[in-house]
């Protein structure tokens, strides 16, 4: 089974209407401001009332013909908004194993390595700057291994030099772990290099494009 | 006076314990669920601010007399009466002072970050750990402030139990009815002494809830 997203919905002034089929891709939307980026990636993750079919690796998640609506929680879905989100009273290690009942140590320490925040792990969350807070929570987004991974502007608080290493990581995950990545983003050097799907928003409705076939061989240099 | 003062601080503990328990799962329900019936349950949870304790006090007197359905079965459990004993009272106090633990909780909990419910969402959290591992961590000012709010008013109250506990002495004799009698029995300084330590009681509870509300009011606006 195809992964397909059909969605509609009058959302505000917002009319949302997606119809397309995707594979294990690294997809990128854009758009202008207001286009629908954001309420599109939360309608996926199940936060928006939205009308239509949503089939996410081989497993039905929104059927609203047979009222059928798989609750966020069992989707087993990443997710990294504009705002982090992290708790204030706990570490940022208890913030990356948030929901998880025993640790996986080993995957931790390469997640935190990866991510350049190791030295961060006992820290309050009221000490990190903008960009540790991002790198944290999309260390907690990764952390579970998720099949579909929905990114909204990921990099965006990060130094170029940083942004660099993070899109490697973030590709050579997505080749690793056979997932699809949708992710938004207003950095042409996004588009340019890191996805193999193009969907672009405009007043609420997509349309996408292919990019380029797929290279899961090839890392961005 | 001191054992009048015990038996209200033992109730005013008792109270606030149950209260927290029931009051938990109350105001989560009223805070995120929609449900038939429940713009009545949050009238039936505000009663009491509105309802004259004597009124109260009438009816929980009804509810556990010694021939009604609860009455008959306390005395076949426990073998005593509920009526005009310290667990009536008890009874009568967590239905009196049902919407001062209720409503801080629920506005606690509304006052959430929606973020924060949804990124818990994500990480495949079920109601309980969404309940212990985010809603009671984030909502540790409102508890405090729900228990203090209880336990003061517990502590002042005078309807209801006199209505339901009788003003039986070292049983259901509490500080403002022990007080009352004092006036009554021009006991000038005993009831002096007591009326100070009840308003030093109110006055550190209702500090602590202001300074935990300052404190809130502080952290929303560095978040």
């Amino acid at each position: 089974m195809k992964n397909h997203l059909q969605l509609s919905a009058q959302l505000g002034n917002l009319n949302l209407q997606a119809d397309i089929s995707f594979e294990h891709d690294f997809i990128l939307v854009t758009g202008e401001n207001g286009a629908g980026k954001t309420t599109l990636l939360r309608a996926i993750a199940g936060f928006e009332a939205v009308k239509g079919q949503l089939i996410v690796n081989h497993t039905v998640w929104l059927d609203s013909g047979s009222a059928f609506n798989l609750p966020t929680r069992k989707r087993k879905i990443g997710c990294l908004w504009s705002d982090p989100a992290l708790l204030p009273w706990l570490s940022v290690k208890k913030n990356i194993l948030f929901g998880c009942v025993v640790a996986n140590e080993a995957w931790l320490q390469e997640l935190a390595a990866a991510l350049e925040v190791t030295h961060l792990m006992e820290r309050r969350v009221a000490m990190l700057s903008t960009g540790e807070a991002q790198r944290i929570a999309l260390a907690r987004a990764l952390y579970k291994k998720p099949k579909l991974l929905l990114l909204d502007e990921p990099l965006s608080a990060q130094a170029p030099a940083l942004r660099q290493r993070l899109r490697k990581l973030l590709k050579s995950y997505w080749q690793q772990q056979e997932m699809t990545l949708i992710m938004v983003s207003h950095d042409p050097e996004d588009t340019k290099f890191l996805a193999n799907q193009h969907w672009c928003m405009r007043e609420g409705r997509l349309f996408a494009e292919v990019l380029h076939q797929p290279n899961r061989d090839v890392i961005y240099e | 006076m001191f054992e009048s003062l015990m038996i209200s601080l033992q109730l005013a503990f008792v109270t606030t314990s149950i209260l927290l328990l029931i009051a938990l799962p109350l105001a989560y329900l009223l805070a995120y669920r929609s449900f038939v019936g429940r713009t009545a349950l949050e009238v039936v949870v505000a009663l009491p601010l509105v309802l004259p304790p004597t009124v109260l006090g009438y009816y929980v007197l009804m509810m556990i007399a010694p021939h009604s359905p609860l009455g008959l079965l306390w005395q076949r459990l426990f073998d005593s009466s509920l009526a005009f004993s310290f667990s009536g009272m008890v009874f009568a106090s967590v239905l009196y002072s049902l919407p001062f633990a209720v409503q801080p909780l629920q506005q606690a909990f509304r006052a959430i970050p929606k973020r924060w419910l949804e990124m818990a969402e994500t990480e495949g959290l079920n109601v309980k750990q969404l309940f212990f591992q985010l809603l009671l961590p984030a909502s540790k000012g409102g508890i405090l402030v729900a228990s203090a709010l209880t336990f003061a008013h517990t502590m002042g109250e005078f309807g209801v139990v006199l209505m339901v506990g009788g003003s039986i002495p070292g049983e259901t004799k509490v500080a403002s009815i022990a007080l009352f009698e004092m006036v009554e029995m021009q006991q000038q300084s005993d009831a002096w002494l007591l009326a100070l330590v009840l308003l030093a009681i109110s006055f550190v509870m209702l500090s602590l809830v202001y300074s935990v509300n300052q404190l809130g009011a502080q952290r929303l606006m560095h978040r």
